[in-house]
């Protein structure tokens, strides 16, 4: 098995987005090539072969109705098996390739000295609702703090939803009465490369009813400290007080009808 | 031809048992589904067109996205298929029709008769909004309230149960009626093909439809499986994706097929590997069951499994190859004719390529991830079911000329092929490019306008080429060259040796290729059979190789010609089409309040067309079985025939094994649902609802009465009358004892227990659901056998089945089936 370890040595983390970058820019490569090499022999041959009326008849053994299949094997079925043998180590040698970078992507990165920050998702019929550690809730918008991993843990109050953000490259099912976890982090470089305040879309990803279109949300990304202030400023005015059983602070959305 | 009437007539399209008439109807029919679904689709791609402005409101959208996926999937592919095998598949394997044809025109019935009902729902206030993949809880009625997605839910169902009798009937055909000499290596690839899918859907949709009942129990009758939080949505994924996953192959095999055919005929080159191809395909059909969860890595399922599940869904890809490259191989050194059907054969390749390499994407976890509900599953799913059905057209084409005897105009044809290529292309490629786009939206980032605007482009240019194709078959039919018998230079198999159409009964004398290659030969028929083979001088031979099995031999309607007609297969899907949709809206339109005792409650009717609807429908049901029963109808078995592996197993038995079989897995998938909750709830948490000495006085009853069936066979044997009667009056009799103890309990639990289908005064709502409905479902089973015991009772009272005992013997499989089912029952429910 590969060690994810290698892949993050030091302080050095590497986000989903990159990760699926990667994978994603060699599959389509080597994705390319084949089925560039494959489509251009086919047609190539298919040319070759056309019926032009000219052909000798020798090595021509034309079939006759009602025949029954003989030469099972057939004479090429070496040359099949080593295409299928190579098609065969392309494919493996892919999967073992991206399933190495799998076990990083489920573990997360090595949080440090810094920790991580945990936040409760809950689905709803059309939107988001976000619990933060203090028991501060927040709907639409997620704000978190740059150069920290943040791990979500999803659920749903009603129906199937599956929280996503293509920017980020996360994603997982919202499924009541279960809980599934993805996590993400954004660098400071990133956020002040978006002016100070990174933004990123998120949509739902699972068909959850007529609304399904417009469930959208946003995850906004501060600088550590702005976003320190904000979520200190937020212990106080808090909706509901702590988290006990997940998701079991939320309130139920106001305005928003089922 | 007992009463067959002319093609020119109405009344033989609704009579006929004949597969190639059925055949017919089937394509049709299909080809209507997919301008009906294809409207859907133009619907979706003019909402795309612009994500701020919208022709459709969301729930109509979903509406359409749903009818679209459904009518594709289950009313258009399959069935164009099933067109295909049902006329074709006796052709190439030396049969005269389908093992069972009044079982044939019934599926095709309630093929017809669930698709109706599927555009009823429409009016019904709305048909089902929930995806195709039908995700729970959206599938209950708290989120999708209009009767209209009840009525759908049961259209699927009927639907599926049309499917399973054509799977038994397909599977007994192949395996029973093989012409002499056609071993089953022998056998042409599209019947391979059609093989190996009927077997794949023998489980595959039995899960579908014990799904379908369970949400068709939550829709009707309020039991709560889908909507609990102890694993309910998660129960819905698993188990429709056991049979979701299969059904991608079950789409396809038959396109596969046709391209195996295709690719041999217009190139003059036998398939190269057969064997290993042949391998591959029944490799690909076992691997199929093993590989769903990877349509599930993004919920709660761990490291593990989902490791596993990779490793098998790389597995499966890798007999995909092989069967790909066969078919590249196969044309090299052969004289390709660029006819119409072989360039849509080999456009389906190539569109199968793509679609295959996007596929491999997809089992890379990581990968997965991202495209998870997202255009690129759409767009690699089209590539590959309707990139796969693009061969469809191209069978379509092929055997155009063998069914009408006319020729199609070639140019259309190529015309076709080019505008279908480009528009496909255009339209799903597309969907590549504008990957990002969540699936099922339409108010989507602008960013991907310009793709789907190209998309919607090429759908229009995709729907607008079937017109050609309609239009090419409409005039050719009427007025196109004769085809004569076999209008391609290298075509191999048996259909293109017969007339084109085929006479009814298809073959001049009997189809053997006992030598090698097929043949018609005559044989002897003595008065009163069996018959006999000939050598070449016409003489009787003597001589061993005759391969009757005991019970064609003792076969006692010897010289009584074949039926070809009969009206009971209209006329019971009807009936059940009228039930189904007094069911669909019984929810809304009945109510029960319940009281302090049975006699004390009342039944509310708000609306009473649903409920007359029921009533007529379930009356029609048990007069048109009734009639079906006493029908004289006569399908002869094949006298010589190739048999492996099911040799000296008689026709029907058979069939009954098959139909057992796929029970199986639907009562495995409502105690996997059982034992599944209860896993998530807590396995400990739950104890027996019901006391137990009731159910172990009814697993006694059973297997007491499973003992007297088999009396009832023996005094069947001995042609004891009143043995037979005595016997299977105790066997009723028991079995309504059965039924009186299971009403006492059920009154027991509801009225001094307070535990009914949608609630629980001692816990989970959900434990009483599963145990009414798992109960309820064996429940319909007694019924149902009890319907025929009283059937065959009266039969035996007028003197029946002394002389043929087989349907005694055949009830008595299901009976016993219904008691071993019980025996896993009784310890879920009644003892811990």
């Amino acid at each position: 098995m590969i060690d994810p370890v290698i892949l993050q040595q030091g302080s050095d983390w590497r986000a989903q987005a990159e990760v699926f970058d990667e994978i994603f820019f060699v599959f389509l490569a080597l994705g390319t090539l084949v089925g560039t090499i494959v489509v251009a022999y086919t047609l190539w041959n298919v040319y070759k072969y056309r019926d032009d009326g000219n052909r000798s008849d020798e090595e021509f053994d034309a079939p006759v109705v009602g025949e029954l299949p003989t030469g099972q094997g057939g004479p090429k079925a070496k040359k099949l098996f080593l295409s299928f043998g190579l098609s065969a180590i392309v494919v493996i040698s892919l999967v073992v390739y991206a399933y190495g970078l799998l076990l990083y992507v489920e573990q997360g990165p090595d949080t440090g000295a810094e920790g991580d920050i945990e936040i409760m998702v809950e689905g709803y019929q059309y939107g988001w609702a976000y619990e933060y550690p203090n028991g501060h809730t927040e709907r639409g918008e997620l704000i978190v703090p740059a150069d920290q991993r943040v791990d979500l843990n999803i659920t749903s109050r009603d129906v199937w939803h599956n929280f996503g953000s293509s920017d980020l490259r996360i994603k997982s099912d919202a499924i009541p009465g279960d809980y599934s976890e993805t996590w993400f982090a954004v660098s400071s470089e990133d956020v002040e490369a978006q002016g100070g305040e990174a933004t990123y879309r998120v949509e739902c990803f699972e068909l959850c009813g007529p609304g399904h279109s417009q469930m959208k949300g946003q995850i906004t990304v501060l600088p550590q400290d702005e976003w320190e202030q904000w979520y200190n400023s937020t212990g106080n005015s808090s909706e509901s007080a702590s988290i006990q059983a997940p998701g079991a602070g939320l309130a139920a959305p106001s305005g928003v009808s089922a | 031809m007992s009463g067959l009437p002319p093609t020119t007539s109405v009344k033989r399209w609704f009579v006929t048992t004949n597969h190639k008439d059925i055949g017919i109807l089937y394509t049709i029919t299909a080809l209507f589904f997919l301008l009906f679904g294809g409207v859907m689709a133009l619907l979706i791609r003019l909402q795309l067109w612009d994500p701020t402005s919208q022709i459709l409101s969301g729930l109509a959208y979903n509406e359409a996205v749903t009818a679209h996926g459904l009518i594709m999937v289950f009313w258009f592919l399959s069935p164009f298929a099933f067109g295909f095998a049902n006329y074709f598949v006796p052709l190439q394997i030396g049969a005269d029709d389908l093992a069972f044809p009044r079982l044939n025109a019934l599926s095709y019935w309630l093929y017809l008769g669930s698709g109706l009902l599927l555009a009823v729902s429409f009016f019904q206030g709305g048909t089902l909004s929930a995806g195709w993949t039908i995700y729970a809880p959206l599938n209950v009625p708290m989120y999708t309230p209009s009767i209209g997605s009840t009525g759908a839910v049961l259209a699927l169902a009927m639907f599926v149960t049309g499917t399973t009798a054509s799977t038994v009937n397909f599977l007994t055909s192949i395996h029973h009626s093989r012409a002499e000499g056609m071993g089953i290596m022998d056998m042409p690839m599209f019947t391979w093909s059609m093989l190996a899918t009927v077997w794949m859907m023998l489980f595959a949709f039995a899960a579908l439809l014990a799904v379908g009942l369970i949400l068709a129990a939550d829709r009707v009758l309020g039991s709560v499986y889908f909507s609990a939080t102890e694993g309910g949505s998660l129960l819905w994924g698993h188990l429709f994706w056991f049979f979701g996953h299969p059904e991608v192959y079950i789409v396809f095999f038959p396109a596969l097929g046709v391209m195996l055919e295709l690719f041999q005929t217009f190139s003059g080159r036998r398939l190269v590997g057969r064997k290993w191809v042949i391998i591959s395909i029944c490799l690909i059909s076992v691997q199929s069951f093993l590989v769903w969860m990877h349509h599930m890595f993004l919920t709660t399922i761990n490291l593990e499994i989902k490791t596993l599940m990779m490793a098998t869904t790389i597995g499966i890809s890798l007999p995909f190859d092989l069967v790909v490259f066969a078919l590249i191989y196969t044309l090299i050194k052969g004289r390709i004719q660029f006819t119409t059907p072989f360039l849509f054969a080999f456009g389906a390749l190539l569109l199968f390529i793509l679609g295959g390499i996007t596929g491999v994407f997809l089992g890379a976890i990581v990968l997965d991830y991202e495209f998870r509900g997202t255009y690129w599953v759409v767009a690699h799913f089209h590539y590959v079911m309707f990139g796969g059905a693009t061969a469809l057209f191209g069978g379509a084409y092929y055997w155009f000329p063998k069914i009408t005897g006319k020729m199609y105009d070639e140019f259309l044809g190529k015309l076709h092929f080019v505008i279908f290529f480009i528009g496909f292309n255009a339209v799903y490629f597309s969907m590549f490019l504008g990957w990002e786009t969540p699936r099922r939206v339409f108010e989507y980032n602008p960013e991907f306008q310009i793709y789907h605007q190209f998309g919607t482009i090429g759908a229009f240019v995709l729907g607008f080429s079937f017109f050609i194709m309609f239009y090419n078959f409409a005039k050719s039919y009427v007025s196109g060259d004769p085809a004569g018998d076999n209008p391609w230079d290298y075509s191999r198999t048996a259909e293109w040796a017969v007339s084109s159409p085929p006479p009814l009964e298809n073959w001049p004398d009997r189809p053997s290729y006992a030598s090698g290659k097929l043949e018609f030969v005559k044989d002897y028929v003595p008065d009163g059979g069996p018959a006999m083979k000939t050598d070449d001088n016409g003489d009787v031979a003597t001589d061993g190789g005759d391969s009757h099995s005991a019970h064609i031999s003792e076969y006692p309607y010897w010289d009584k010609p074949p039926s070809h007609a009969s009206i009971w297969p209209f006329a019971l899907s009807l009936a059940l089409g009228v039930t189904l949709f007094g069911f669909s809206g019984f929810a809304d339109a009945v109510t029960v309040e319940l009281g302090e005792t049975a006699m004390q409650s009342n039944v509310v009717v708000s609306n009473a067309m649903y409920p007359i609807a029921i009533v007529a429908g379930l009356v029609g049901l048990l007069y048109t079985g009734v009639k079906w029963g006493l029908e004289d109808f006569y399908a002869p078995p094949s006298e010589f025939a190739e048999r492996w592996p099911f040799n000296g197993v008689e026709k029907v038995k058979l069939g009954m094994w098959f139909f057992l079989a796929s029970d199986v897995i639907v009562f495995g998938a409502f105690l996997s649902a059982a034992i599944f909750v209860r896993y998530n709830a807590g396995w400990m948490t739950w104890s027996p609802l019901t006391e137990s000495l009731p159910g172990l006085i009814n697993t006694f009853v059973l297997i007491t009465s499973s003992f007297t069936v088999i009396l009832a066979l023996v005094a069947a044997r001995r042609k004891s009358r009143q043995g037979l009667l005595a016997t299977l009056g105790t066997t009723i009799l028991l079995g309504f004892t059965f039924m009186a103890i299971k009403l006492w309990e059920w009154n027991h639990e509801i009225f001094d227990r307070g535990v009914t289908i949608s609630a629980n005064a001692h816990g989970d709502p959900i434990q009483a659901s599963i145990y009414y409905v798992t109960t309820g479902l064996h429940g319909i089973h007694v019924l149902l056998g009890l319907v025929i015991a009283i059937f065959l009772f009266v039969r035996a009272y007028q003197g029946h089945y002394l002389d043929d005992e087989r349907p005694i013997e055949y009830f008595g499989l299901y009976w016993h089936f219904v008691d071993i089912v019980w025996v896993f029952i009784f310890p879920l429910f009644y003892l811990f």
